[in-house]
């Protein structure tokens, strides 16, 4: 087991390292020089060639690209990101710490949702298959897949909080304001996880271990949930596990829609004010926590399930 | 697979829709009773009428007709799109199927960074870097998307290239280049086809998307997504704005998807998934 986890490890490393590469990639793909982004940023009132060619040594951009890569990784390990170029008195980190409050507590939210409302529902759909209650959430599932978060979010923002008055429209602060973003964000995830655990489940009744319980004479209800329910919750919570890191980037559009002053409105006014710093520390944030969550929970899949070890 | 799929009622009810989508797109000037630009700013938030079907936006430009246009937007532009994405994975994975070896080393290693992101901030870096623009947008989804492509072909061609045919031609003297495009591509098609019909319904909502947040198809161009941006602005006084172009993409993203998966249970009949 110890190799499998640090093989998995092993393979992680070199591939933080591409998404590490891509992303210093990206912001020297910018048509701007950043010598020059520097001296607007201090605001220094005439640019000349000297200036440039001054801050250019001064900032090390005269070093050869790998040596750079390898300042700019340093940097970013002792999570300093530079300063945000349209408001040169903020660092990223700042802006960054200031915005994942607010998107960590939607995404939490909204995987509770994701949690408490997929299990039941996709168990009863398996349990009563082909049944109106699962003609029905097969009917609702298929439509939220082809609507639009944001849109969704359209809706529920006229329904609830307009037309019933019931929930603020927009903002943040109580708690009131979090359920209707939280709702717009889990609905596409919901779908999908009902969708898995279906049909994880209907596959894994047609298993012969089951037959073997029925055969037994164990109760149903026993046979449901102490065999078929335990079985396809594993792959289920892996996979819950591993879309976090997608919980949280995807929040980008709900925030948008509702004013939730997290790092997807961040994201959104950094690409229109042009601010790379804050966008690439953004996706170098997102790629390591996917890269993260999918080595945990491979890794708790791998401990937890002796399928996977007796393969080996 | 064609009578199979024939047999479906459903699936003709989507072929159609999306046919007739796309036909109204294509001649959208016959369709369309007013001109999309045209301001009439009198008129504005009409409501439902014989003159204005669907009413008319915040300056009174009669929405049905933006409706019309914002079909070739959409529809065009996520066709594009996927054009794109599966040109280049079908050859990035053909390449690394085919040639193993370190072609396919470096290939997958790509693959597995571009997996490795999730997509939609993938989308929004390249657009940040790129600009705000339409062409961006396409070419986002595109680099995006490739990956999923490329791996699931690799792995096709990984499973046809030792089967007797193709060892076959190639004892017979066949260029390898006619190995690849008449016999490996032709048994992988099918497949494809079901993944890039559900990729569509996928690009139709992600373009949407950046055009809602402003990112994609610019303001007075008709689009839904854009259509819908400018709804939401009006969303306390005027909510009927927002009725016609949801609708519309619910409708076609669901038509694509819905095809998507008829088409695969009419290629595996055994695999009935929902």
């Amino acid at each position: 087991m110890k190799t499998y986890i640090l093989k998995r490890i092993g393979s992680a490393i070199p591939l933080l390292f591409c998404i590490s590469f891509l992303c210093f990639v990206f912001i020297n793909l910018i048509p701007s020089d950043p010598a020059e982004v520097a001296l607007r940023v201090r605001q220094t009132p005439v640019i000349t060639e000297q200036a440039i060619e001054e801050v250019r040594e001064e900032l090390g951009l005269n070093a050869p690209y790998l040596v750079r890569y390898g300042r700019w990784l340093m940097n970013c390990l002792s999570f300093n990101f530079g300063v945000s170029y349209t408001n040169p008195s903020r660092t990223v980190l700042g802006e960054i710490s200031r915005c994942l409050p607010a998107t960590v507590q939607l995404a939490m939210v909204s995987l509770i949702f994701v949690i408490l409302l997929s299990l039941p529902i996709g168990f009863l759909c398996a349990v009563f298959q082909n049944s109106w209650f699962d003609k029905i959430v097969r009917a609702i599932v298929f439509m939220t897949t082809a609507m639009p978060a944001y849109w969704i979010g359209l809706l529920l923002i006229w329904f609830v909080s307009i037309y019933l008055d019931l929930l603020p429209t927009s903002g943040s602060g109580s708690m009131k304001h979090i359920i209707l973003p939280a709702i717009t964000v889990s609905l596409t995830y919901i779908s999908t996880y009902i969708r898995l655990i279906r049909n994880n489940m209907l596959e894994n009744m047609k298993e012969d271990y089951v037959l073997y319980a029925n055969v037994r004479g164990l109760k149903q209800t026993n046979i449901l949930i102490r065999h078929i329910l335990k079985n396809s919750l594993h792959t289920c919570i892996v996979a819950i596990g591993m879309s976090i890191p997608q919980l949280i980037s995807g929040t980008i559009v709900v925030e948008n829609v509702f004013a939730w002053p997290g790092l997807g409105k961040l994201c959104i006014e950094s690409i229109f004010n042009r601010d790379y710093p804050v966008i690439q520390t953004y996706v170098l944030l997102i790629g390591t926590l996917f890269v993260v969550f999918n080595l945990i929970f491979d890794i708790i899949s791998y401990v937890t399930d002796p399928r996977l070890r007796g393969d080996k | 697979m064609w009578r199979r799929l024939y047999k479906n009622k459903m699936a003709m009810v989507m072929i159609g829709i999306i046919l007739m989508t796309t036909i109204i797109g294509i001649f959208a000037p016959f369709f369309a009773p007013h001109d999309s630009y045209k301001i009439n700013i009198l008129d504005k938030y009409a409501p439902y009428s014989l003159e204005y079907p669907l009413g008319t936006d915040n300056l009174g430009r009669c929405i049905l007709s933006r409706m019309i246009y914002g079909i070739r937007p959409t529809l065009f532009l996520s066709l594009l799109t996927m054009i794109g994405t599966i040109s280049i994975g079908t050859v990035m994975g053909l390449l690394a199927g085919y040639f193993t070896g370190i072609i396919d080393e470096i290939i997958m290693r790509m693959v597995d960074v571009m997996l490795s992101f999730p997509s939609q901030i993938m989308v929004f870096a390249v657009v940040a870097l790129l600009g705000v623009d339409v062409r961006n947008v396409i070419l986002a989804n595109v680099f995006i998307k490739w990956a999923w492509y490329a791996r699931m072909i690799r792995t096709n061609v990984m499973k046809y290239k030792d089967t007797n045919y193709v060892l076959y031609s190639r004892c017979i003297g066949n260029k390898e280049s006619f190995i690849l495009f008449r016999h490996l591509l032709p048994s992988i098609s099918s497949e494809m086809a079901v993944l890039a019909t559900l990729d569509i319904g996928w690009a139709i909502l992600n373009i949407s998307t950046l055009s809602f947040l402003g990112l994609g198809v610019q303001a007075p161009t008709p689009e839904w997504g854009a259509m819908l941006s400018e709804a939401k602005n009006v969303l306390t006084t005027n909510p009927n704005q927002m009725i016609a172009p949801g609708v519309a993409i619910v409708i076609l993203v669901a038509a694509f998807n819905f095809l998507g998966d008829a088409l695969r249970d009419a290629l595996d009949p055994k695999e009935k998934n929902l």
